[in-house]
């Protein structure tokens, strides 16, 4: 169980980072996030990890980490998709990056984790026949 | 010097033999040279943007899906936890093997991972815990799917709220407002 804090912070510099992709096409900056993605999906996203050592006040909820790690795992699939995009046809890299930035500025301002909801309809899904 | 220089400038190698890069040509086309190396330069670096169109158009992207994001956002807010009025006679909390309140039930239903549904537990625990004749039952909607189905919920938490004969009166998915429960707990105990 994980502060929910921390992966909302992280969404955010997410969402600004993947802006300043989208602006500059850079693929080096867009493999850097999907480094922090590949992170996040090991339950170590650095930007998470910041948040932890800043002073904040004990958590009033939890939640559960592996929708969360899910989530970042979808990122990261983006991420890849990105780079690709951006080193070859640049239409799908901006499509890919835009779709990414769409996900984590929908989490980080309004707390919705697209990923996590993917993760439970496939939970249900498969657990449903399991 | 000013008569070699000239000398040089006018002096023509035989055909065949390549002109040196340097010196003789760079006067006569300094100004355009420099140009387009320059704009080469500028080009190769992660410019590929500038280049083509400059970054105003992506900048407009960008602000493109922000706003499309945001009123998504406040779109699925906007559904979060609203209380609608609702009908149906099924005798859920028998066929759950639950008591009723004695005046109204406030029927949860939950799942595992749902951080929404641990705050509604508390929103409409401190409800039932405060108001008489109330009772909030919280089941998993996991543990029964076919219930579920019936009663159409799509998501978790959803709220059944129950008057004394186990009819639904309101329902409300996602985590709900406390003064809406309680309005709805109002309809439910007329």
């Amino acid at each position: 169980m994980i502060d929910p804090r921390a992966p909302r912070f992280a969404a955010w510099i997410t969402t600004a980072v993947l802006a300043v992709v989208l602006l500059t096409h850079s693929a080096a900056l867009l493999t850097l996030q999907a480094a922090v993605f590949a992170l996040g999906a090991y339950g170590r996203n650095p930007y998470a990890l910041l948040w932890k050592r800043l002073p904040h006040s004990p958590p009033t909820d939890l939640e559960a980490a592996e929708p969360v790690r899910f989530a970042q795992g979808v990122g990261l699939a983006f991420a890849v998709l990105g780079v690709v995009g951006l080193l070859t046809w640049t239409p799908l890299g901006l499509l890919a990056t835009a779709a990414a930035l769409a996900a984590a500025f929908l989490n980080a301002a309004f707390g919705f984790c697209l990923g996590c909801v993917i993760y439970l309809l496939f939970r249900r899904t498969v657990g449903a026949h399991a | 010097m000013r008569a070699d220089r000239a000398a040089r400038a006018t002096y023509r190698f035989p055909s065949g033999v390549r002109r040196p890069a340097s010196g003789v040509r760079r006067p006569a086309s300094a100004g355009g040279g420099r140009r387009e190396a320059g704009g080469r330069e500028a080009g190769g670096e992660g410019g590929k943007a500038e280049r083509e169109l400059g970054v105003r158009p992506y900048v407009l992207v960008l602000i493109a899906v922000l706003v499309a994001t945001t009123l998504v956002g406040l779109l699925w807010r906007s559904q979060q936890g609203r209380v609608r009025p609702a009908t149906g006679d099924v005798d859920l909390l028998a066929e759950l093997g639950e008591q009723p309140g004695e005046r109204a039930t406030l029927l949860q239903f939950s799942s595992a991972f749902c951080a929404p549904c641990r705050a509604t537990r508390r929103v409409l625990g401190d409800i039932a815990a405060v108001t008489p004749g109330v009772r909030h039952v919280e089941v998993d909607a996991e543990q029964h799917l076919g219930l579920v189905r019936r009663l159409n919920v799509l998501k978790t938490p959803t709220t059944l709220v129950l008057d004394a004969n186990q009819s639904i009166t309101d329902r409300a998915a996602g985590l709900p407002r406390k003064e809406h429960v309680l309005a709805a707990l109002d309809r439910a105990v007329r």
